[in-house]
């Protein structure tokens, strides 16, 4: 057997073995398309209830939407500017004491395992209701990301300037801020922009367990059936997502030295980006320690030390085992599903195959998509699928759809065209052009963007029960709101285990790329 | 600058897998020479120079420092050592992504206190030497240029006005001109040898380039498997000494070794 024929086979089985896997997790979540066909009208009730907006809504919102962002540029700021001091203590290339990098490595695989949302409940009983508990969640959440982000950049920089500096005496820390930040810092504030983008997201649904922002108003509207004004609520949040991304965009070019600014805008840029950042974290509202109770906290961390155990092991149908399974299979048809609408969508989403106008109508498509929050995404498919898996699987793969799109439409235009060119230049038709030219290319980044999604979305669908959408969300949220933390401790420690494992495996496939 | 003497006596070197690295060696270097170490890969010329520069400790034998034995040095002196002595590297090891003036900034950092240092604040004194020295190595105009966007000579001109900084008595230089073409590596070596010769700095460099090191060099100590093999002026090495250099392998004229080893 020839090289080549050997690879094909080998590649052959690889897909082979990826759609059996896809296969048992649509048929373990009950996934039905012929139902989704039959009731598709329930799915424009809500949608239609909708319009037209209640426009005279919309000044209400503003105060809400103001403590989301507030959330979100201060948790992100913060969080971010820990990574940037921890992070070398984490990192293998540097000489800093072993035992903290462990520490510190281990502190972030946990903290990364859990949601946002997650996060933020734990909060609340620590610092009340309140904007205090959403933003300590997302300062914490972008905080076990960027430093992940930030000491992997610095694993694959190259230490030579770091290490003549510390030849010549210079301390450790300033070495680092001078000899191997410059060379991570683009990268480090491009993961930055990505994290505030992610945390406007998140944000946004913080208010379910009363963390503050628009969430709370959401969460109220939906259930008091006042769909015009979750109208309006879901149209304010499309222009703020849809202004921050644009923005972020703008700054990641400037970063990336793709365009420039003269001089006294980009000191004028720096004033007003601090200011913001200033005005968020001043009008921040103190936490609120007069419901925390010292008896609360101490059950609450005896709880999460000693699970129970009972349940962590049991197979039964309501055990974990069973229920993590279907969280991982959620997450899995999610993503895949999403993938295969996002292909497609990428590449008329990019100026570099279709004309500039269709470019923009699709774009906005996938940022209307990718604003709303995935909740409401849950709430509006349960009407069609009932409560259950199916309906955790829809809503993930809508979320995946807007969130891969975007990624995928990034790998689109940073790749070389060349040899598309000369496809098409000697004639060939352009969608053999594209699977010959430019799908080799792509494999492995858009497989390693399909990894990440993966891993992000165990986490999306670990929360998904809090709207009925199956998974571990449900058992997880209830045992913390009955304070029965020993259930919640060995949910908790099999989300950490469950994300480590992917993270392994994870790691072993983009080793084989 | 103070005058540094630097005694190197009976220096064995041996890694953790027992691969022995350097064997006795001894020699001594007085202020103002400009000394080559040669060598085939594999001699033990990176090795010794890890050993000066202070990366890694030897295993039998010490060096001196104006006749203070280097590992004994409390940790105070030892930063005082090392601020006489400066190093360039094969692979020239600057900040890619900041400028040329940063980068030679960058060796202000170990006089400065922490938060300054963290912060960058190196001061209008220092700046003002930084760019002198960019000038001094004919890389004025570049000052602003990020680093990435030199060529490779006009890198290990950056590293150069980076050691010089410091201020050093001794500038070790590790492969220098490994990594440039011919004309550059030439230019680079004028580089050195103009320093040696106005500043009264020490060169030590190590090299794989014979005829090149044979030009600039009042001494050159020849290294093989670990031990000094010769020791003298360019004037004395002849086909014989390169024999015992480089190995009996390398075939008897000097012209034709000198293709053999890389010329």
């Amino acid at each position: 057997m020839t090289r080549s024929s050997k690879n094909r086979w080998k590649g052959l089985a690889c897909f082979l073995l990826f759609l059996c896997l896809f296969l048992f997790t649509v048929v373990y979540t009950q996934c039905d398309p012929v139902l989704f066909w039959k009731r598709r009208s329930h799915l424009t009730d809500l949608l239609s209830g909708m319009f037209p907006m209640d426009f005279a809504y919309i000044p209400h919102i503003l105060t809400p939407l103001f403590y989301t962002i507030q959330m979100s540029v201060t948790g992100t700021v913060i969080g971010s500017v820990l990574a940037c001091i921890l992070a070398p203590a984490c990192a293998g290339s540097m000489d800093f004491p072993k035992w903290i990098r462990y520490v510190l490595r281990f502190l972030i695989q946990i903290l990364r395992s859990f949601p946002a949302l997650i996060l933020a409940l734990c909060a609340t009983f620590l610092f009340g209701l309140g904007t205090f508990a959403g933003t300590f969640a997302i300062t914490l959440y972008t905080f076990a990301i960027m430093t992940r982000l930030t000491y992997q950049d610095m694993e694959a920089a190259s230490p030579l300037a770091y290490q003549a500096l510390r030849t010549m005496g210079v301390s450790r820390f300033p070495a680092y801020i001078h000899g191997l930040f410059p060379e991570i810092a683009s990268s480090f504030f491009t993961n930055a922009l990505y994290m505030l983008e992610t945390n406007v997201r998140h944000s946004s649904i913080l208010g379910y367990v009363g963390a503050g922002g628009i969430g709370l108003l959401l969460n109220e509207k939906i259930s008091w059936l006042e769909y015009e004004k979750v109208g309006a609520i879901l149209l304010v949040l499309f222009l703020a997502v849809f202004t921050i991304e644009n923005l972020s965009r703008y700054l990641a070019a400037l970063i990336r030295k793709e365009c420039t600014l003269k001089k006294k805008y980009i000191k004028l840029l720096l004033f007003f980006l601090t200011a913001l950042f200033i005005v968020c974290t001043i009008t921040l509202s103190p936490p609120d320690f007069g419901r925390t109770s010292l008896q609360t906290m101490k059950n609450m961390f005896s709880g999460f030390l000693s699970p129970d155990w009972g349940f962590f092991f049991s197979t039964k149908k309501d055990g974990l085992f069973t229920l993590i399974l279907e969280t991982l299979c959620i997450a899995f048809a999610g993503t895949v599903i999403g993938t295969v609408f996002s292909i497609p969508l990428s590449f008329v989403n990019t100026r570099r195959f279709v004309s500039g106008s269709v470019a923009f109508i699709f774009n906005l498509l996938i940022i209307a998509i990718r604003s709303i929050p995935f909740l409401i995404y849950g709430l509006i498919f349960i009407r069609v699928s009932g409560p259950g898996p199916f309906t955790g699987v829809l809503t993930l793969s809508m979320c995946s759809i807007g969130l891969l799109t975007k990624r995928f439409t990034e790998a689109l235009d940073a790749i070389d065209l060349k040899a598309y060119r000369a496809l098409l230049a000697m004639g060939a038709h352009p969608v053999p052009a594209i699977c010959h030219g430019i799908l080799p290319q792509l494999k492995p980044i858009f497989i390693s963007i399909f990894l990440y999604r993966f891993d992000v979305n165990i986490r999306e669908a670990s929360v998904l029960g809090l709207v009925g959408a199956g998974g571990i969300g449900a058992p997880l949220i209830f045992s913390m709101n009955q304070y029965a933390w020993e259930k919640a401790g060995a949910i908790l420690l099999g989300l950490i285990l469950l994300v480590w494992l992917i993270d392994m495996i994870s790691v072993k496939i983009n080793h084989i790329l | 600058m103070i005058p540094i003497k630097l005694q190197i006596q009976h220096i064995h070197k041996a890694f953790k897998n027992h691969v022995t690295a350097l064997e006795d060696i001894s020699f001594s270097i007085s202020q103002g020479e400009f000394v080559s170490v040669i060598g085939p890969s594999g001699a033990g010329k990176t090795t010794l120079f890890r050993l000066l520069n202070g990366t890694e400790d030897c295993t039998k034998g010490q060096i001196l420092i104006d006749d203070h034995p280097m590992e004994n040095i409390r940790r105070q002196q030892k930063r005082q050592f090392k601020k006489n002595m400066s190093t360039i590297y094969q692979d020239f090891c600057l900040v890619e992504n900041s400028s040329c003036l940063e980068n030679v900034l960058t060796a202000a950092l170990p006089d400065m206190s922490f938060f300054p240092a963290v912060l960058g604040l190196y001061g209008t004194a220092r700046t003002e030497k930084a760019l002198q020295l960019l000038t001094r190595v004919g890389l004025a105009e570049k000052e602003q240029e990020p680093v990435k966007n030199l060529s490779g000579g006009q890198k290990q001109r950056t590293a150069i006005a980076r050691a010089l900084m410091r201020q050093p008595s001794l500038l070790l230089a590790d492969e220098p001109i490994a990594s440039l073409d011919p004309v550059t590596g030439r230019q680079i070596l004028s580089l050195l040898k103009d320093i040696q010769q106005k500043d009264g700095v020490t060169v030590l460099m190590n090299s794989h380039n014979l005829e090149l090191s044979m030009e600039f060099s009042h001494r050159l100590i020849g290294l093989n498997n670990g031990r000094i093999v010769f020791d003298g002026s360019p004037d004395e090495i002849n086909d014989s000494v390169i024999r015992t250099i480089y190995g009996n392998s390398s075939v008897c004229s000097l012209n034709k070794n000198r293709k053999d080893v890389g010329l």
